[in-house]
């Protein structure tokens, strides 16, 4: 009962980033319905940024995060201009397939950066884990865990307090509806799109921070962790996305403790795809098929 | 020609079959980044017939290509609700565990004093039937090509047939297919098996190619790759994805002279590209002009 718990206690804290790379996604979707998969490697660029300081330079942990989420944020607006802005609405898909091209330009120009296959990064902090009980914590976790809590506050506070929030929102709900409203609707979808690759960057920069390494796989990975975490809750919810990461998370941690390395990434394939065929929607989704909606829109 | 452009070719020919299976998806509306799962599949269980039951390649090849196309069809049925990135990440997420299911698969026998068969994550080592047959890669390739043309010509004469009207229809509107009275359901899962089957051809062929398979080389990569093939190449006719793959393997080898920086420019090419072509190089519009003007030259000569 220890060991499960202790693992619930790991799969929050790992889930809590997760959880911000799927709020990066969700953001992205609900404001341009399209799916970003350079997601990941815009991050991943931005972590190598930062790589590059530490390893050229031994730049301390602070300047290493700066620069990540600055080099996160300055691909993310690149992948943007080109794969979205460029790309005309109504060519969702052209857009995807734009963003895996970028994605691929992106990596190759991580490895000439920096041409090894794995760098060290820094980590954050170099203090003991942290007892409770017979529980431990681990401090970098710690660390993930409490900026993520604040990272949530933050989007939640954007989103829902000030007027850009709203205006992230109102595209979102309606795109024809905000912009005969005024919202400059191409600004809005830029600037959501900076936001979320900044959130990114900051996660990014936790997670790699914990493992200590890089390499140019993380935007692989990030970029379907994100999207498993997104989906497992459910598309286009803040709450959901969060549920999603933190579930993701647990299940990871719990399967490799009792099952073994091998299960790990298996058991929350599974998952997913169990939610995915009983709730089309995601835990938190709305389950409304799609035929359903089509036949409403058409009456 | 030498071994490397044959090598080369014989990639591109294999590929295609994987690009024709999403293709064949994309034309009824679905975005599969799974296809890799029915390739790896048949490429394992063909490898394992020619290699540890003693099959020759041919039923090989066919037990992969139809264990491929059952296990798609299972996978239609239970993906049937889903539509959009949902349906997307379903596939994704069968994908991986198929291929993480053969980083834990173990069956071996020993055949001459050799242990033979997949060892997890070490791979599958020595599907040789092709090289204890005295077939030559340039043998092989023809024969991969010759199943390609025959694959593309049954798909143009899909595309002719009432058929490919329907799985096109249904890419355009699902229930406006249904209003014809057409059962919506049967032939989405028709069509999701004739591209697992499509894909298990090309994974048969990979696995007697490569000789040797690991879990690793049927990565997500690959799914998304053999998807965006056709994304670029074009909707409108089976040569699209054909055109995506010789692009991606053959341009890539064609500017190994600025190796390092080739992804950087062949991913800017293909997203400028794509500005210009959102639905890809040979989409339904350009296909259709091209008819129009070949009637007309036709007709003009007459």
């Amino acid at each position: 009962m220890t060991d499960f718990i202790q693992n619930c206690i790991d799969g929050v804290m790992i889930g809590s980033g997760y959880a911000l790379l799927a709020i990066g996604f969700t953001i992205i979707f609900g404001v341009l319905r399209r799916v970003n998969l350079s997601y990941g490697p815009s991050i991943m660029l931005g972590a190598f940024v930062g790589t590059l300081l530490y390893v050229q330079f031994q730049a301390h942990a602070v300047v290493v995060a700066m620069a990540t989420v600055v080099g996160a944020v300055l691909a993310g607006m690149y992948v943007e201009r080109v794969c979205f802005w460029a790309i005309r609405r109504g060519a969702a898909v052209a857009s995807m397939v734009s963003s895996f091209a970028i994605w691929m330009q992106l990596e190759e120009l991580a490895i000439v950066m920096l041409p090894e296959r794995t760098y060290p990064f820094p980590p954050l902090t170099e203090t003991a884990p942290i007892e409770i009980g017979p529980f431990f914590l681990r401090s970098e976790h710690l660390t993930m865990f409490v900026v993520a809590v604040v990272l949530v506050a933050v989007v939640h506070t954007v989103l829902y307090r000030t007027r850009f929030g709203l205006s992230v929102r109102a595209v979102s709900e309606n795109l024809l509806a905000a912009r005969f409203m005024g919202i400059n609707v191409d600004a809005v979808m830029f600037w959501a799109f900076a936001l979320v690759s900044a959130i990114g960057g900051v996660a990014g920069f936790l997670i790699l921070a914990t493992d200590q390494q890089v390499t140019p796989y993380f935007g692989l990975w990030a970029t379907f962790k994100g999207l498993i975490a997104m989906m497992l809750g459910g598309m286009g919810s803040l709450p959901g996305a969060i549920l999603g990461g933190l579930i993701l998370g647990i299940v990871e941690v719990q399967s490799l403790w009792y099952l073994g390395n091998d299960y790990k990434d298996l058991s929350a394939y599974f998952l997913l795809f169990l939610v995915l065929i009983i709730r089309p929607g995601g835990i938190l989704g709305h389950a409304l098929s799609e035929r359903e909606r089509a036949a409403f829109r058409r009456v | 020609m030498d071994d490397y452009v044959v090598s080369i070719l014989s990639n591109i020919g294999m590929i295609s079959f994987l690009a024709l299976s999403a293709y064949l998806l994309l034309l009824t509306g679905e975005i599969s980044f799974g296809q890799q799962a029915f390739f790896a599949i048949s490429a394992y269980l063909s490898g394992i017939a020619t290699a540890m039951w003693g099959w020759p390649l041919w039923s090989g090849l066919l037990l992969g290509a139809l264990a491929a196309a059952a296990a798609a069809t299972v996978i239609g049925v239970l993906t049937l609700r889903l539509r959009g990135l949902y349906f997307s990440i379903a596939t994704l997420a069968f994908a991986e565990m198929v291929r993480l299911l053969f980083v834990i698969f173990h069956y071996q026998v020993v055949i001459d004093g050799e242990p033979v068969g997949p060892d997890g994550a070490e791979g599958f080592r020595d599907i040789r039937w092709v090289f204890e047959n005295n077939i030559s890669v340039t043998e092989y390739m023809v024969i991969i090509y010759t199943v390609l043309v025959i694959v593309l010509t049954l798909f143009f004469l899909l595309e002719r047939s009432r058929l490919g009207s329907i799985f096109r229809m249904l890419g355009e509107d699902t229930l406006l297919t249904e209003m014809q009275g057409l059962n919506v359901i049967r032939f989405k899962v028709l069509a999701s098996g004739i591209a697992g089957f499509i894909a298990g051809i090309g994974g048969g062929f990979y696995a007697h190619f490569a000789t040797y398979l690991e879990p690793q080389n049927f990565s997500v990569m690959l799914g998304v790759h053999a998807l965006v093939y056709g994304l670029i190449g074009g909707l409108g006719t089976a040569l699209g994805p054909l055109i995506g793959v010789g692009l991606d393997i053959g341009f890539l080898e064609a500017i190994r002279a600025i190796q390092g920086y080739r992804m950087i420019v062949f991913g800017g090419l293909v997203a400028v590209l794509l500005i210009f072509m959102p639905r890809g190089i040979l989409d339904e519009e350009r296909i259709h002009w091209f008819r129009l003007t070949w009637r007309r030259w036709r007709d003009a000569k007459r």
